[in-house]
């Protein structure tokens, strides 16, 4: 009868260690890598978390102005009276905009490339197409440039000297900076032009749209391109001597 | 005797139930409200652009950190005026010379890299074309990337800085750089860090890898390159800064 008693308990604490297990599983492998159903409240957070590093970017951003303004104000009245600084703040600038340190506005087009989720079986990889396949967008910068593009950014990171576009780990660094579908890429130019050279047959969109890419091309009377958002600093270059 | 057993199985139910009722709870408070199909890559997504937002944000508070420097020491210099336009213009002197190097305005000098690119040389398998081991302009590109994610910092091909604006295009058979044209072999000189800059190249994965399949690809770690300056004159048609509102200088609006 002991033996019995103690049987039956130890069935039921395996039943419940079971249970809970099973419990963990179910509530844990609700978000796999293959999607799935996951809760609103999932989605809703990363939206939250979002807004929240958004609205941090601002305040930060807000503040660099404010500060710049001031400093700007107290170079202002000495460059004014002084030739020699106004000539190098002049060249300063020039340099500045080659740098791609200034915003900039102008005419131009903006192309947005979404990545629709292949519908239909639902099992998808994790992996966009347009990571996978990220020298589409060299490709596609590349084109703007030939076709006389004056500044290009893609979502925001303004393409300078030293942009890279490659992907690191699941997703696509430009400038060091994660980014992810759907890409905006804005290019100050001739808008026609522009749109003319991505639009050619066979060009760069028909390729794009070949891989399942949405493309779409708008022209704008006018834009604005933001900086190159880092910190330039060379630790192997140094100016060479002028002979 | 007959009692004693029922209580048993009684309290054994009892205990499982109680068991079986806390891990519905748990279950369902851990995934209450509504479901919601969503592929993993749209969460992916979520995440990496979250993280690219974190990330900007520290690049601003960096900037942020430099520009409260120049002011401390714009205030400490407030009082005498010429102690403040010397601080003003030594400011004016190291942007220029950092800009001028960041826009490749100037040559610049440094160890790095370089990689040399020609048409391939074997014979032709069954199933290939001519074309497959002719060096294009992608190829040139890729490598071109690759540096700069290793980390370049003044990169030039076949002589040409690339720069902001700089377009690498095949043309027929030959090749266009900053409107420049020039045919194979290819060398592309970087400034860098050499070890990092061939290991991004050649190691497993690698753009240079993969090319090698096909082309002639070598990379040389090299020390005191010279990468020349860009020589065109950047007459902005379209551009114009946003802050130089009052009409001053900086291009003009089409």
């Amino acid at each position: 009868m002991k033996e019995k008693k103690s049987g039956v308990i130890v069935i039921g604490v395996l039943a419940a260690l079971i249970g809970l297990v099973l419990a963990i599983q179910i509530s844990t492998s609700n978000v796999t890598e293959v999607g799935g159903l996951i809760p609103m409240a999932k989605v809703q957070g990363l939206e939250q978390k979002l807004k929240q590093v958004s609205a941090e970017k601002e305040a930060v951003t807000q503040e660099l102005l404010e500060l710049q303004e001031k400093m700007d104000e107290i170079e202002s009245n000495s460059i004014d009276e002084d030739a020699l600084l106004k000539s190098m703040s002049e060249d300063l600038e020039k340099y500045k905009m080659s740098a791609g340190v200034v915003d900039v506005k102008g005419p131009g087009i903006i192309v947005t490339i979404e990545d629709p989720v292949a519908a239909g079986d639902g099992v998808d990889d994790g992996y966009s197409t347009i990571m996978v396949r990220y020298e589409l967008l060299l490709s596609m910068v590349n084109k703007m440039k030939e076709a006389g593009a004056e500044a290009v950014s893609i979502n925001g990171n303004r393409v300078v000297n030293t942009t890279e576009i490659s992907l690191a780990g699941n997703n696509v660094n430009i400038n060091g900076t994660p980014t992810a579908p759907p890409y905006t890429i804005k290019a100050i130019g001739n808008p026609d032009t522009l749109e003319a050279t991505l639009n050619i047959r066979y060009g760069i969109v028909d390729t794009m749209e070949d891989y399942d890419l949405r493309v779409s091309i708008a022209k704008q009377q006018e834009l604005e391109i933001p900086r190159y958002s880092g910190v330039i600093k060379f630790r192997y270059a140094s100016p060479a001597e002028k002979e | 005797m007959k009692k004693e057993k029922w209580n048993r199985k009684h309290v054994s139910l009892f205990i499982v139930s109680l068991l079986t009722g806390f891990l519905l709870i748990v279950q369902t408070q851990t995934v209450n409200g509504q479901h919601l199909y969503v592929p993993a890559k749209t969460i992916s997504d979520y995440e990496v652009t979250i993280e690219g937002e974190r990330q900007e944000v520290e690049k601003l508070k960096e900037r942020l950190k430099e520009t409260k420097e120049q002011m401390a020491l714009y205030e400490k210099a407030a009082a005498e005026e010429w102690k403040l336009k010397q601080e003003i213009e030594q400011r004016l002197r190291e942007d220029s010379e950092l800009y001028a190097m960041a826009g490749g305005c100037v040559a610049v000098t440094g160890n790095g890299v370089t990689v040399t690119i020609d048409d391939g040389t074997r014979d032709l398998e069954f199933w290939e074309e001519p074309n497959d081991v002719l060096v294009h302009d992608l190829d040139l590109l890729m490598v071109v990337c690759e540096l700069k994610a290793a980390g370049a910092e003044a990169i030039a091909v076949n002589g040409q800085r690339i720069v902001d604006v700089s377009s690498i295009s095949c043309a027929g058979h030959t090749v266009r750089i900053n409107g420049t044209t020039s045919a194979r072999p290819f060398k592309i000189q970087a400034i860098g860090d050499g070890a990092r800059m061939s290991a991004a190249l050649v190691g497993p994965g690698g753009v240079g890898s993969y090319l090698a399949d096909y082309v002639l690809f070598k990379v040389e770690v090299e020390d005191n390159l010279v990468i020349p300056a860009y020589t065109d004159v950047r007459a902005y048609e379209s551009l114009s800064s946003v802050t130089a509102e009052t009409g001053e200088g900086e291009g003009e609006k089409n």
